[in-house]
């Protein structure tokens, strides 16, 4: 089971898939961004499951998550940024009351 | 020649400037209707005379000028064209003498109407309207005048438009002529499509190769257009009602000349007529069944004005008659003394109605022949033309109605008109009677006040009962051989050979004689018998006789003629006839279109209206402002391409 | 003595115990992150997923990316996320629910999104070669910091833009302080 491919993209696809679900159901927005966390990472590890697989994939696969990984932590440092910008304006984290822009 | 468009001209003119001026100087703007009117007047006797004289390069068959071309489209032109000949002659002195005499007339009658200039306008404005539908030499410049002589007498008739009355006559006037008229457009465009050209002259020559259907087609629908400016059955419902006009309006247009416009359509188109015999019956049976239907119902009206206007439809009745069975300068004889003689009639009303302080019912008139001699005088001659009594003007030009139908072989219409000649005596003399003989019955009131009209009013009285009775004598006599028939001649001549019915020579001792004879003699006792109804009072000739109002009513209680009296008095139910078809039927269908409009029509496009504002209402709840919910919606769109992608793709 | 490769007395191999073990400890955190109410727990939990995925990282035969993402997620980003939950904790956190009314909806979608990934991978064929190979450091050292420098180079500066922006946008105001604001 942990020699075949297939195995570790099914678990980075389950991964995915509860990562979206956290995203789309929690209230709170840290939650959304862990959600998010989730989902960079169940990415990542397939990248690197096709460079522990497939040959001419290797070094590429590593630097691909080593980049991701980068790009992922400045993302979240934003989006925490931000997060805690518009507490401070709307005093609460619950995302299904920032409605400024409904009708 | 170059002087016809000044006929026009004038008139023209004289509308336009005394609507403009009008305004300001309401008190004097008339005067440029008047000068306007007598200058065509001058300029038209100058051209009749040429025209009938067969001189001034006119011709046996007249002369034509082309103004400019009107309608350049191609494939249909049409100009302003003007043709003269020998009918035009006569139809222009006319118009414009009894045209002029009325302007005269009115500057007495309106004299206290402040609406005045705008009266003046009007008339100004219709006489060039009926001068240019005689005057025209292509249909379509016919039919513009004929328009616009209906819209004339729509503003003319209801010019006293603050009385409801006046103003729903005026209406009824215009649409029942726009029935005429839709038949008389019809008639225009099957000319057109027959033909090729509207030009009448043009039109007649090449009249022989249409198709008979087609012939029949249009002389009926020209018909048509005749029998609704005409007043004919079973259009004649406006001209009663278009009594609510002013007097001056009643004698100019329905006695003396828009009336007679449809008379003098079918006369000019005789060679339409004559090749379509099967019409000209009608047109005879619609005369003559008009003219006993309207002297039934002048029996018994109580308001002098009406008793004319059924008069007058009854002599138009006598004209359409006398065109149906080929008399035709019998017919023109007849139009113009009637002209004359109902011009005068009504303009003497208007005169009686002016002394008695606007008082129009019959019933509270009487005695009036001592203190308004000269009315009575005039009135009592018109009486006796209209009548028929010789010498005076009516009776050749009724005579010779009769003579021709009688000759041509259409002895009912003969019969009809012979005792229609005796009703028109019979009525003519119970309104002489009741407004001028007997005992006074004017409200005490305004007796105090009757007096003459002032001579503005008079002096066309007077110049008008000349013609009355001598217009006869002068054009119409010796009978078929006078002045008339010699300018006539020409304009109906191919049309009278065609149709074969030669007028055979004048014979006073024999058939023409004898119905001449006839006629008078009816008159005569009708006249008798009037008098006994409703008494007489001539001192000059020594005759006397006392009204007996209670034979009169016991005689319309009687049994056989109670139904009669009835019918008479309610014109014959026509009225109510149309008001059933067409104002309450015609209502409900109308009010069923409208709802027909109102909810399915302007409720689909509302529909779509709401419907588009509805679904955009509902799909604005998609834009929540949460961002998961679009995320969601993001997530499934997703799951939706790829599980597509899968299923169709793989 | 080397181990041997499967665990005695049963032919069961010793890395499909330990792939078994993390991603057990990896779904069951992440279940834990998505369903928990406490938020601090759902962070906690996330921390121990990211260990998990290092684990398997090391599985995969690429320490170097294991390492990498021991120091920046564990290290940086949970730290990071821990101290935004303190900082925006509410006095009435967490009473009500901690889901949305569409999470049944999310629910479908995601097992939706789940069986659709598992059931495509596992009908492809994957050129994979069927072992697991291990990546040497100095190979990645070399393809990052030569050909792909410019990548690496824009990474940096990525990031220090996000810290620029992350302390710009977080910043207070002199007038901003809890104190002053009632």
């Amino acid at each position: 089971m942990s020699g075949s491919l297939d195995s570790y993209l099914v678990l980075s696809g389950l991964l995915f898939a509860i990562g979206s679900f956290g995203f789309l159901a929690r209230r709170n927005a840290i939650s959304m961004l862990m959600s998010i966390e989730l989902m960079v990472n169940a990415v990542n590890l397939s990248v690197v499951a096709f460079g522990a697989f497939v040959p001419k994939l290797q070094t590429y696969a590593a630097v691909i998550a080593l980049i991701v990984i980068a790009v992922a932590a400045a993302e979240a440092t934003v989006g925490l940024a931000l997060v805690i910008a518009i507490y401070r304006n709307r005093r609460t984290p619950l995302v299904d009351e920032y409605d400024a822009m409904s009708q | 020649m170059a002087l016809v468009p000044l006929i026009l001209l004038f008139p023209l003119l004289g509308f336009a400037a005394t609507g403009i001026f009008g305004r300001s100087y309401p008190r004097e703007a008339h005067r440029f209707a008047m000068a306007a009117v007598i200058a065509s007047w001058l300029v038209a006797s100058v051209v009749a005379v040429g025209a009938l004289s067969h001189g001034f390069g006119f011709g046996d068959h007249g002369a034509g000028i082309t103004l400019w071309r009107w309608i350049p489209a191609i494939g249909f032109t049409a100009d302003v064209g003007l043709y003269v000949d020998s009918l035009t002659a006569c139809l222009l002195l006319v118009v414009t003498t009894i045209g002029m005499l009325v302007h005269v007339y009115s500057l007495g009658y309106m004299a206290h109407d402040p609406g005045r200039w705008r009266f003046f306008s009007y008339l100004n404005l219709f006489m060039f309207s009926m001068l240019l539908l005689v005057l025209a030499d292509n249909f379509l410049l016919v039919f513009a005048g004929w328009e616009l002589v209906g819209l004339c007498s729509y503003l003319l008739i209801g010019f006293w438009f603050p009385r409801r009355s006046a103003a729903v006559a005026a209406k009824k006037a215009f649409l029942v002529n726009r029935v005429g008229d839709m038949g008389f457009a019809l008639a225009i465009m099957a000319i057109w499509t027959q033909l090729g050209t509207l030009n009448m002259q043009e039109v007649f020559a090449k009249f022989g190769a249409v198709p008979h259907e087609w012939q029949i087609a249009i002389a009926a629908l020209l018909f048509c257009g005749a029998v609704g400016k005409s007043a004919q059955f079973p259009l004649h419902v406006w001209l009663p009602d278009a009594m609510e006009g002013p007097t001056p309006v009643s004698a100019l247009i329905h006695a003396a000349t828009m009336v007679n416009a449809g008379v003098y359509l079918v006369a000019r188109a005789n060679p339409i007529f004559g090749a379509a015999s099967e019409v000209m019956v009608v047109v005879a049976a619609i005369g003559i069944f008009t003219a006993i239907l309207a002297a039934s119902i002048a029996f018994t009206q109580t308001d002098i004005k009406r008793v004319l206007a059924y008069s007058t439809l009854s002599q138009l009745g006598y004209m359409f008659a006398a065109l149906g069975v080929g008399a035709w300068t019998a017919a023109i004889f007849h139009l113009m003394t009637h002209g004359f003689f109902k011009g005068l009639l009504f303009l003497d009303s208007g005169s009686v109605i002016h002394a008695v302080g606007d008082e129009q019912d019959m019933r509270k008139m009487g005695g009036l022949a001592r203190k308004i001699p000269i009315t009575y005088a005039t009135m009592l001659i018109g009486a006796i033309a209209i009548s028929g009594l010789p010498p005076l003007a009516g009776f050749f030009s009724k005579d010779e109605i009769l003579g021709g139908a009688f000759k041509n072989g259409f002895l009912w219409v003969w019969g009809i008109g012979f005792l229609v000649a005796g009703m028109t005596a019979f009525y003519m003399f119970r309104l002489i009677g009741m407004t001028f003989w007997g005992e006074s019955r004017v409200d005490p009131e305004k007796e105090l006040h009757i007096h003459e009209s002032p001579p503005s009013m008079t002096r066309p009285l007077i110049l008008l009962a000349i013609p009355a009775a001598a217009l006869g004598l002068a054009i119409g006599f010796p009978p078929e051989t006078g002045l008339l028939h010699q300018w006539l001649s020409p304009v109906f001549e191919s049309t009278i050979a065609a149709g074969g019915h030669a007028e055979a020579a004048y014979n006073f001792f024999g058939i023409d004689g004898a119905l001449a004879i006839a006629t008078t003699a009816l008159v005569a006792v009708a006249i008798v018998v009037a008098w006994r109804l409703f008494g007489v009072e001539i001192p000059a000739l020594r005759l006397r006789a006392e009204a007996r109002p209670e034979q009169v009513a016991s005689l319309s209680q009687a049994r056989a003629l109670a139904p009669l009296y009835r019918g008479s008095a309610a014109k014959w139910w026509f009225d109510d006839l149309n008001d059933l078809l067409f104002v309450r039927v015609g209502g409900r269908l109308a009010n069923a279109a409208w709802w027909f409009d109102r909810t399915v029509v302007d409720g689909t496009v509302n529909g779509i209206g709401t419907v588009t504002v509805g679904t955009g209402d509902r799909l604005r709840r998609i834009q929540t402002g949460h961002v998961q919910n679009y995320a969601l919606g993001i997530a499934f769109g997703l799951i939706a391409v790829a599980i597509g992608y899968l299923l169709i793709v793989r | 003595m080397p181990i041997s490769d499967t665990i005695p007395f049963s032919g069961i191999r010793w890395d499909d115990v330990l792939f078994l073990v993390l991603a057990a400890i990896l779904i069951g955190s992440a279940l834990m992150v998505v369903t928990l109410r406490d938020i601090i727990r759902c962070g906690l939990a996330l921390t121990s997923s990211f260990a998990a995925l290092a684990g398997v990282y090391v599985l995969l035969g690429n320490p170097l990316v294991a390492a990498t993402q021991v120091l920046v997620y564990i290290g940086a980003v949970s730290v990071l996320i821990l101290f935004a939950i303190m900082l925006t904790q509410t006095k009435n956190a967490p009473t009500r629910l901690a889901f949305q009314t569409q999470a049944w909806a999310a629910a479908i979608a995601a097992v939706v999104i789940a069986v659709v990934i598992a059931a495509t991978v596992t009908a492809t064929t994957w050129p994979s070669g069927g072992q697991r190979l291990w990546t040497s450091t100095s190979d990645i050292a070399t393809l990052l910091f030569g050909s792909y420098v410019l990548p690496f180079e824009a990474v940096s500066v990525l990031l220090t833009a996000a810290v620029v922006g992350g302390v710009f946008l977080a910043h207070r105001e002199a007038g901003d302080r809890e104190e002053d604001q009632l």
